[in-house]
């Protein structure tokens, strides 16, 4: 584990072994990310990225291994303290409230309300319809718009790690653009740290200081997205 | 059909053997509890596998106790007319059934519709028998003469009885037909446009448990020799549900132990412990309930499998998909006439679609051909998605006419459309997450053949297009896995697998290949140029891979704001102005 002197890490998974009922999908994930780090795990279909993710949330059980989550054991905590402690997770899966407008979707992320409208001008920057549409129900958005409601939520609660389950699938590129620039502002204006796992790997090794390849629920390769000859490498794990 | 034919016999030789330690007052409870156990067994089928949840089996248990009462009462005696009247007491429930079935199950209820139904129909059974008077001797009963059998005797013919329906039920939902059942319940918008006839299918069983459930009541009701309107009401239509709960619904073992077990039990601790007995029954039923959600038998099995693991799995690793005999997908295509190179298969006019004073599609028209790709492209929330629905759908649009091979599809609900050749790969993966892969893509070919009732059929004929997809997605080595556990891209792949099980003339393909990796966007994009040339299929593609679309469209139409702002060859509207600005910059709705 690498803790930073100064600095915890902003999350630290160390020989996380976990899965469904019936069958083992991690084997001993370990990785670090630091604070204000945007970290991509990349790896083919089945490879165990999203159970990862789940795992590390407390959504699924783990079998094996340590999750820090700032600085705090969250092993075996319920997803909702580990949330409390600012963390965000976007599912692949739409999960947003379909019989309940933009705007409520949107409110139910904060514990304070206070603060919400000026939250919502900042979210809406990002992603203007969510605040001319705020009185939509939400299941009515098209399947795109969703996925940014979804990402809008999880900004709006300001928080120090977000993990995002494939962020860029079915948006148009213009708002993929356009997210790339929101996350990386995140990150440079509050220090938000994220976890990407992405099958676009142009998307993810654009964005991402370093990177993780999973493969059959290890950790096969991790390194520095700027260094030479990273593309071929990933590539090659993913056509592998 | 094995296990459940040696379950039987080790059902028979425990029922056969068991007054040997079972005393006549025992012997008398589960006689009792075995005519419920048949009721329950009932409410397993229909929302344990099925989905449909019900508290009306206790009104047709209720149509059994009385049309026997009332016609040994006055109409009729000895054996034969006892067994008429019993008959007659199964066709009157069907028929009942049927009714309920057709109120409850049209096209776009809610699965709540079912339940307020049913929860109906014991309310109005018992008014029915409660303002009958002398005739059906209202709250007091009605006493009737019956057959003199003895306890053990009755013993045995309750038993025999529940373990005919148990053997009849189990063979049911281990045949292609129970698939159907579980697939119902695990997603049955998907099942619509599998080209299924669910509601069909729902009705038939309803009827069917409809008469089963009449046939517990009137032997019930010639073991107690007197009717009462308990029999058929709403409490215990609850206790029905709760009992299969309990013993765990989903598994016909479970609703049997349920009902027998909390039957005996309550029958025992009420003659010792009078009043605290309740108690002890409603403890136990939150136990369960929080601890086991799962039912008593899931819990138990869970447990046994942990310890020995294997013979269920080896067994289904045998299974295979072989591919389907040649010329049945060449069999509609000659079917459908006026399909000449060069006339379009689907043809849109002037098509909008409104939700509320939204307008999501505005006049939209368009004509896809044998043979064409046609990409729609479009910032999110142009109204790609919708545009497939209404094709897939004919009720959804607002105004305007599909035609689909020269045929208008207005009004038809998507298992018609399927019939016409028209298939949807939704944009969310939607397959049946508790059944198998190879299970899944069985229900996917379901509708091309008659379903067996008894038979399950071990191997899969898939055309070679959904084979194909199969094998290049390696989906071949998870066959016995559950699709739930697949991955996103995986589960992709599946349902585009079974859509082309469904040997389609126009498929209609909403994001395809999201979640993908390059690798398996390339071999998709395979699949379907392939699909396009070889077997001329019309495919509309929504894609917002701009490089995707290029290596596999012929056609490209821009859709924004609900409107065609381009249709043409690939090469000219892929460098248009059009295009830049969605894909650049820009282009969002406001």
């Amino acid at each position: 584990m690498i803790a930073d002197d100064v600095e915890r890490a902003a999350l630290a998974v160390e020989g996380l072994e976990g899965g469904y009922a019936d069958s083992a999908v991690l084997h001993g994930v370990t990785l670090d990310v630091r604070p204000a780090e945007i970290f991509a795990i990349l790896g083919k279909n089945g490879m165990g990225k999203t159970t990862l993710l789940k795992t590390m949330m407390g959504l699924l059980p783990a079998r094996r291994g340590r999750v820090e989550v700032l600085g705090a054991d969250v092993s075996g905590w319920a997803p909702y303290r580990i949330t409390r402690l600012g963390v965000s997770y976007v599912p692949q899966e739409k999960s947003i409230f379909q019989d309940l407008s933009v705007e409520e979707n949107l409110r139910l992320a904060l514990r304070e309300l206070s603060e919400f409208t000026d939250r919502l001008e900042a979210v809406a920057r990002s992603f203007p319809i969510l605040k001319a549409r705020r009185g939509q129900r939400a299941g009515t958005l098209s399947g795109g718009e969703q996925k940014m409601l979804l990402i809008g939520r999880a900004l709006l609660t300001r928080p120090r790690l977000v993990l995002v389950d494939e962020i860029s699938e079915g948006l148009q590129p213009a708002v993929v653009t356009r997210l790339q620039e929101v996350l990386t502002d995140e990150r440079r204006a509050r220090g938000l740290a994220i976890v990407l796992v992405e099958q676009n790997v142009d998307f993810a090794l654009a964005l991402a200081d370093r990177y993780a390849v999973l493969k059959v629920g290890t950790v096969v390769e991790t390194g520095r997205t700027a260094d030479a000859g990273v593309r071929e490498r990933v590539e090659r794990h993913l056509a592998l | 059909m094995v296990s459940s034919a040696r379950r039987f016999v080790l059902g028979a030789a425990l029922l056969a053997a068991s007054p040997l330690v079972l005393g006549e007052y025992a012997q008398q409870i589960l006689s009792q509890a075995f005519f419920f156990a048949i009721a329950a067994i009932t409410v397993d089928l229909l929302w344990g596998y099925t989905g449909i949840l019900t508290f009306g089996q206790s009104a047709f248990f209720g149509v059994g106790v009385y049309t026997v009462a009332l016609a040994l009462a006055y109409y009729v005696e000895g054996a034969l007319g006892t067994a008429a009247v019993m008959l007659g007491a199964m066709v009157a429930a069907a028929l009942i059934g049927a009714a309920v079935g057709w109120l409850s199950f049209f096209d776009r209820a809610s699965p709540i519709y079912v339940a307020i139904v049913t929860l109906a129909l014991p309310v109005v059974f018992t008014q029915v028998i409660l303002s009958g008077g002398a005739y059906t001797g209202s709250s007091s009963g009605l006493p009737i003469p019956v057959p003199a059998f003895s306890i053990m005797q009755w013993y045995w013919i309750s038993g025999g009885l529940l373990l005919l329906v148990a053997l009849v039920s189990s063979v049911l939902v281990s045949s292609d037909t129970g698939r159907l059942l579980v697939a119902i319940r695990e997603n049955e918008e998907r099942c619509r446009y599998l080209g299924l006839r669910t509601s069909r299918l729902k009705i038939r069983l309803m009827a069917a448990c409809s008469a089963v459930a009449a046939l517990a009541g009137s032997g019930y009701v010639l073991f107690a020799s007197v009717a009462a309107h308990s029999y058929g009401d709403f409490v215990f239509g609850t206790e029905l549900v709760v009992w299969t709960a309990l013993g765990g619904r989903g598994t016909l073992v479970g609703p049997i132990l349920g009902t027998v077990g909390v039957n005996y039990v309550s029958a025992v601790l009420g003659g010792n412990l009078p009043f605290v007995w309740l108690l002890f029954v409603g403890f136990a039923f939150v136990l369960i309930v929080v601890y086991l959600p799962q039912g008593l038998v899931p819990a138990i099995a869970g447990a046994l499998s942990r310890v020995s693991v294997g013979s269920a799995r080896a067994r289904a690793t045998t299974l295979q998909v072989r591919p389907a005999a040649a010329g049945s997908g060449a069999r509609r295509r000659n079917a459908t006439p006026g399909e000449e190179q060069g006339t379009p298969v689907l043809e849109l006019r002037k098509v909008s679609k409104r939700y509320g004073s939204l307008q999501v599609l505005d006049g939209v028209s368009l004509q896809a051909r044998r043979g064409e790709v046609v990409g729609i492209v479009g910032p999110n929330g142009a109204g790609k998605t919708t545009l497939l629905r209404c094709i897939a759908d004919g009720r959804e649009r607002s105004s305007g006419d599909i035609l689909v091979n020269g045929r208008p599809i207005a009004g038809l609900p998507p298992q018609e459309c399927v019939a016409l050749g028209v298939s949807r790969k939704f944009q969310t993966p939607n397959v049946f997450d508790a059944l198998s892969v190879l299970d899944c893509l069985r229900v996917a070919r379901a509708y091309r053949a008659s379903t067996s009732l008894w038979r399950r059929s071990h191997t899969v004929e898939l055309p070679e297009p959904a084979l194909h997809a199969v094998q290049v997605s390696g989906l071949l080595s998870l066959l016995d896995e559950p699709a739930g556990h697949l991955s996103h891209g995986a589960k992709q792949a599946l349902e585009l697998a079974m859509v082309l099980a469904l040997e389609p003339t126009v498929l209609l393909l909403d994001e395809p290949t999201a979640g993908l990796t390059r690798e398996e966007r390339a071999a998709i994009g395979g699949v379907l140029t392939e699909l396009a040339q070889s077997h001329r299929l019309s495919i509309l593609l929504i894609e917002h891979d701009l490089d995707f679309v290029r290596e596999i469209s012929t056609r490209l139409v821009v859709l924004h704001m609900g409107k065609v702002l381009a249709d043409g060859p690939l090469a000219e509207v892929a460098e248009s102005e059009v295009i830049r600005t969605i894909y650049v910059g820009g282009a969002t709705r406001p």
